[in-house]
């Protein structure tokens, strides 16, 4: 009996030690969960400090990749991203990456298997590809701008599995970064090292960190997009100067010959010029061109454009031989989706014989006294697009005798391509109506004519294209 | 004027890029970036229908210019179909007919593919 009852005491006993151990070592991991989080904590706000300690002095890049350093490491995760809206503010781009993170969209193509750094290759991937506003979870989060966080992501639908072990998601969580009503983009994180699942705290977190960081985000894009913009106002300003300095100073004056022309640069795009040329006593050479790309590449074709037909004139008298010397000059230096159109014409004041040469320029137009108007068309590629035989092959001058009382105009596109406040274009109609009805008036009375019609078509609509017009009279 | 939109029909080894609206300098680089996916996954021979496209601007011509000459170059083509009226002349003003093949019809220009493969 006493036996039974000491074994029965010994028991409890036991029994009470296991359930104090037990209960224990229940609080110390508690408390070492609650210390862990504490330190997380102490250290998420010592690190938003460190982050935001020179804000205002670092550029966006810079201050991306660090809020993800950060991100990564308060979450003790994985991999990161930061995803901003691009200024069209419909797409995403990845702008920082942290270790290898998983294309969320688009998968990963066969190219991996033979890239030779892979890590490299999923990161090319994921930042070339954008990310449509509403498209999958990322364009999802920056759209409503609400956190997701799947703590088991290996069984949603949404999320890309992958057969690389490096590659699967197993946790994920997006946060997106917001300043005042506007979402600019988000912070995704995934995989926690300690392949644990993240947690609400781990959301708490995260999205603490990206609306601190979103305040200096959004200051640096600002300073982004003005620095941006000083730099391509510095570049068109360049390219101004170099394309007014191309442009004549003053129309020569050639005996029985009346001289006409205006350009009114746009503000965009853009890259026209003209020129008279006094080849010698009796010719006169005339130039007109389009450059397709902006800024100072633009300029510095059409300059070189206007230094090759200068120098050549005098010795060829053909306008096709010019431009097929200011294609072999050109063809050679111009990047890939550069050109110039031009008009190359000669006129022999002596006989009034006109021969003209055109390489995908707007054809040009001879109208009559009597107001008869007519199409000069001629065969011919722009210049800089096409290889030096197609291009010499195709080329075609045509020679037209002007009569006295004739009026020549050549023009860039920007005149027929004006375009009013209803989108509607001015058009090479309305433009020969101009013409007709002037051109017995002369060289000027056509231009102003030009010049008045078209403006009170465009109204205050802003063009995006210079406009430039010469004509030509050729006098009794 | 409407952004340019753009949809992808793969059929056999063509791409077909139906484009709708206006492609000008704001709106090429949605094109750009499409021609330069299908380069990089080694599709080149791609067919752009142009039948609901209102305006192209003369720098996007001269863009597409340089996709078919990398196309051509891994033994395909870029080539144009159902131009309106008012895009044929601005690609043939710039000469670019001769150097790009634009064709009247999507089966056309799939004819012609057929006929050099």
């Amino acid at each position: 009996m006493f036996y039974a009852i000491s074994i029965i005491a010994e028991l409890i006993l036991i029994a009470a030690f296991v359930f104090l151990y037990l209960q224990n070592r229940r609080l110390r991991l508690q408390r070492n969960a609650l210390l862990q989080e504490k330190e997380a904590t102490y250290g998420f706000i010592h690190d938003v400090a460190e982050v935001f300690a020179d804000a205002t002095t670092v550029d966006l890049d810079h201050l991306l990749r660090r809020v993800l350093y950060y991100a990564v490491r308060t979450t003790r995760a994985g991999a990161g991203a930061v995803y901003l809206y691009e200024p069209d503010k419909q797409n995403l781009r990845a702008r920082a990456i942290s270790g290898i993170f998983p294309p969320l969209l688009g998968g990963v193509d066969t190219g991996l298997e033979r890239a030779m750094s892979k890590s490299q290759h999923v990161e090319n991937m994921v930042k070339t590809r954008l990310i449509g506003r509403g498209e999958g979870l990322v364009g999802e989060v920056a759209d409503f701008g609400n956190a997701v966080l799947l703590p088991d992501a290996e069984t949603d639908p949404r999320v890309p599995r992958y057969e690389l072990d490096f590659l699967q998601i197993r946790s994920l969580l997006i946060v997106p970064m917001r300043f005042h009503q506007q979402v600019l983009g988000v912070l995704v994180v995934v995989n926690r090292v300690d392949g644990q699942p993240f947690s609400p705290g781990d959301l708490n977190l995260l999205q603490a960190l990206a609306d601190q960081a979103s305040i200096s985000v959004f200051y640096a894009g600002l300073r982004e997009t003005l620095d941006e913009k000083i730099r391509i106002d510095n570049d068109l300003d360049a390219a101004r100067r170099i394309q007014t300095s191309l442009l004549p100073k003053a129309l020569p004056r050639v005996e029985g010959v009346e001289l006409a022309a205006f350009n009114y640069p746009a503000l965009e795009i853009g890259g026209d010029y003209y020129d008279f040329i006094e080849v010698d006593d009796t010719h006169l050479g005339i130039a007109i061109a389009d450059v397709s790309g902006k800024g100072t590449g633009g300029a510095i074709m059409m300059s070189v454009c206007r230094s090759v037909i200068r120098a050549h004139a005098p010795r060829h008298l053909s306008p096709a031989q010019v431009l097929k010397l200011v294609n072999q000059v050109l063809s050679r230096d111009v990047s890939e989706d550069m050109f110039i159109s031009v008009l190359y014409m000669v006129l022999n004041t002596a006989t009034r014989e006109l021969v003209v040469a055109r390489a995908g320029h707007e054809r040009p137009i001879v109208s009559t006294e009597q107001g008869g108007l007519t199409i000069l068309d001629s065969p011919g590629v722009a210049i800089g697009i096409s290889d030096t035989p197609t291009f010499e092959r195709v080329l075609e001058e045509v020679t037209v005798s002007l009569k006295p009382g004739d009026v020549i105009v050549a023009y860039t596109d920007g005149v027929t391509e004006a375009m009013n406040v209803r989108d509607e274009e001015w058009g090479l109609d309305n433009l020969l109506d101009a013409i007709r009805v002037a051109s017995r008036e002369g060289a000027n009375s056509v231009l102003n004519n030009v010049r008045q019609r078209m403006e009170r078509f465009v109204g205050n609509r802003q063009q995006y294209d210079d406009m430039t017009l010469l004509a030509l009279h050729v006098m009794k | 004027m409407r952004e340019c939109s753009i949809q992808l029909e793969e059929k056999g080894d063509l791409n077909i890029l139906r484009l709708d609206g206006s492609l000008d300098a704001y709106s090429f680089p949605r094109l750009e970036s499409t021609l330069g996916h299908l380069q990089e996954s080694g599709k080149h021979r791609v067919i752009l229908d142009c039948t609901a496209l209102e305006y192209v601007s003369s720098a996007a011509l001269g863009a597409l210019i340089g996709f078919a000459r990398r196309a051509r170059e891994k033994g395909g083509d870029l080539k144009l179909t159902n131009l309106s009226p008012k895009i044929y002349n601005i690609v043939e003003l710039l000469g670019f007919n001769k150097i790009l093949e634009v064709c009247d019809t999507a089966a056309e220009a799939e004819a012609k593919f057929g006929a050099r493969a």
